[in-house]
């Protein structure tokens, strides 16, 4: 029994109300705590489509290996020989040992621990032990010993996506909105982006939904965040040399800003960075802008926060923070956090990429504490089911949002479903809604996908 | 300096940090350390391997200043972090301390630590290695360096210099 038959709206319309013409976006709260839906998204939010797995340089080498997953699926990412990328499951095909137990490393062959099959970068299985002895019957000498393949493995400037179900578009065309902010990130360098050693792997009690919005809530940051402003106030009149973005430039309405939706659930919002000097990237702005244009050049140095749906987050602002989601369950969610920057940086500018990320991002940071702990506040509240089941968390700058690309979006080239543009103080909602509508769309495609018992 | 007066001036602050940060006098704990400090807790690589260059890989607290890590200080009391209210009750255990070097100017110690911590009416650890570089300052010992090697770092929620 699905709960979303439950209702007197049927589907996934009684969960998300969306009637922008009249005012109306309403999203059901259950969507963050009914543990039916949860088992809903996966299967068909995550486990359907094109999720993000790493980046390449998490595997350089040869033989290098990356274990990952695809919603509640544990994957292996691994680097042949020759440095041909294969992704499979992490499952034997025997009895079903997870044959890598490490969550990276660097080797040849993964051996199941419980019987000894052995399987090569590619996936291939190249032992069964006493396989002559095995008194085996056809059935088996037909049968793919292989760790299965994913359906769809791609690569896209270095980001390394998989999807489980072969019906799914071309990852160029799944990105196609969205392609346009990661080659900003990768062409901050002629020789693309690194992920930076030391990572971060942290849970918050709470829905994965939360950190899915509050990436693009400009709404939050005076509230959540005023400890990290008020030390980045004191750091600047006290002459500091340690310099970080600085949150209350963002407030002032002059500052212009936009959000875009894009189709299949992406969405990004950007805003003027007032002090660009305080950025890394900065001290390369002459050499940048001689290879990719001034245009592109300045947009990079705006502060930029994207959302590649479902599982895949980066907060541009002083540094590059790669974020990935991992729902546990509908009120736990494991983050893995990193730092991405551009390869060949210069190494005076690479240590202060480093010190401010970790100055602001991760659970050992000055802010991303404040938010992990929002979203837990989030969570407890919504325990009250006897309050309105529709919250109005998604209806600030549902006034000016427009269909299509605004003015800046023609200008660089974009072209998002819906634009939100103008002064920055709206802290606009809107950009909520497009992966809502992709989380409905694809929930609704699924069921419609079953099969009556 | 003995190695046996080393071991006991060290255990000694060891032990005068624990008790400071579960106290929450913080400003007495600011004063352990000497301006120029070098404030250390290293990320993971992988799960063997940890981060060795903090100016070359991210690291999950780093600072070479005093000031910096008085920010921290003054940001879990301000009243502005929700993060850090209601601050979790903490307590320290230093053990296996042990002299790697000890000078009349200099102590080099390896200790074990494990902090307890209840909050939100449930209880956690976090434990592993401190490194630490002692410098005499007129009469008093200070903490030139403190690297902390936390080795359950799969985070939960939060992580900061009162937990560790």
């Amino acid at each position: 029994m699905n709960a979303i038959h439950d209702g007197a709206r049927p589907g996934p319309e009684r969960y998300l109300h969306d009637d922008p013409a009249a005012g109306v976006f309403d999203v059901h709260r259950d969507v963050y705590r009914d543990p039916a839906l949860f088992e809903l998204e996966m299967r068909y939010v995550f486990e359907r489509h094109w999720v993000f797995l790493a980046h390449e340089t998490q595997v350089p080498k040869p033989l290098d290996y990356l274990a990952t997953w695809i919603g509640r699926q544990p994957v292996l990412l691994h680097r042949d020989d020759k440095g041909k990328l294969s992704a499979f499951l992490n499952v034997c095909p025997h009895k079903g040992a997870a044959v890598c137990q490490s969550e990276s490393g660097n080797r040849k062959f993964h051996v199941c621990p419980y019987h000894g099959w052995t399987f090569d970068a590619r996936g291939n299985c190249v032992l069964v032990k006493d396989r002559a002895q095995g008194a085996y019957p056809a059935h088996f000498e037909q049968a793919d010993t292989r760790l299965p393949p994913l359906a769809r493995f791609g690569n896209y400037r270095g980001f390394l996506f998989g999807s489980l179900n072969p019906d799914v578009p071309p990852l160029e065309e799944h990105l196609s909105g969205i392609s346009a902010f990661l080659d900003m990130i990768v062409d901050q360098s002629e020789h693309g982006a690194e992920v930076i050693p030391g990572r971060s792997y942290y849970t918050f009690d709470a829905n994965w939904k939360m950190q899915l919005e509050n990436c693009l809530d400009a709404y939050h940051l005076t509230s959540t965040h005023p400890s990290f402003m008020n030390i980045a106030a004191s750091r600047a009149s006290g002459g500091s040399s340690f310099r970080n973005i600085d949150i209350a430039d963002f407030v002032d309405p002059a500052i212009p800003s936009g959000s875009y939706t894009f189709a299949n659930g992406h969405a990004a919002i950007w805003i003027h960075t007032a002090n660009p000097e305080v950025r890394p990237l900065y001290r390369q702005y002459d050499a940048l802008k001689a290879r990719v244009g001034a245009e592109r050049a300045d947009m990079m140095l705006k502060t930029i926060n994207f959302t590649v749906f479902p599982n895949l987050q980066f907060s541009c602002n002083a540094c590059i923070q790669m974020r990935v989601m991992r729902p546990l369950a509908v009120d736990r969610t494991e983050m893995r956090s990193y730092c991405v920057g551009p390869q060949g940086e210069p190494a005076e500018a690479r240590k202060l990429r480093i010190h401010q990320f970790e100055d602001f991002f991760n659970p050992t940071g000055l802010a991303t504490p404040d938010d992990s702990r929002v979203y837990e506040s989030v969570q407890a509240g919504l325990r009250a089911r006897s309050a309105p089941a529709a919250g109005l968390g998604h209806l600030r700058g549902l006034g000016q949002v427009i269909q299509g690309p605004d003015a800046f979006a023609k200008e660089i080239g974009i072209t998002p479903l819906t634009s939100s543009s103008g002064r920055s103080d709206v802290q606009d909602e809107t950009v909520f809604h497009g992966s809502y509508r992709e989380w409905a769309r694809r929930i609704k495609a699924g069921l419609a996908s079953e099969v009556p018992a | 300096m003995s190695p046996d007066q080393a071991l006991a001036t060290g255990s000694a602050l060891l032990y005068r940090q624990g008790r400071l940060l579960d106290e929450r006098r913080w400003q007495d704990w600011l004063d352990l350390f000497t301006e120029d400090c070098q404030y250390w807790v290293p990320a993971w690589v992988s799960e063997q391997q940890q981060t060795q260059d903090p100016d070359r890989e991210v690291s999950l607290i780093y600072y070479d200043l005093r000031s910096r890590l008085a920010d921290r200080v003054w940001r879990v009391q301000s009243g502005t972090s929700v993060a850090s209210d209601p601050m979790p009750r903490t307590c320290h255990a230093v053990s296996n301390v042990q002299v790697d070097t000890a000078g009349d100017e200099r102590i080099e110690l390896f200790a074990c630590f494990r902090v307890d911590y209840h909050w939100r009416a449930k209880s956690d650890a976090f434990f592993g290695h401190y490194q630490h570089t002692l410098r005499r300052e007129g009469d008093a010992w200070r903490i030139a360096r403190q690297k902390i090697s936390v080795l359950n770092d799969y985070i939960p929620t939060l992580l900061d210099f009162y937990l560790v």
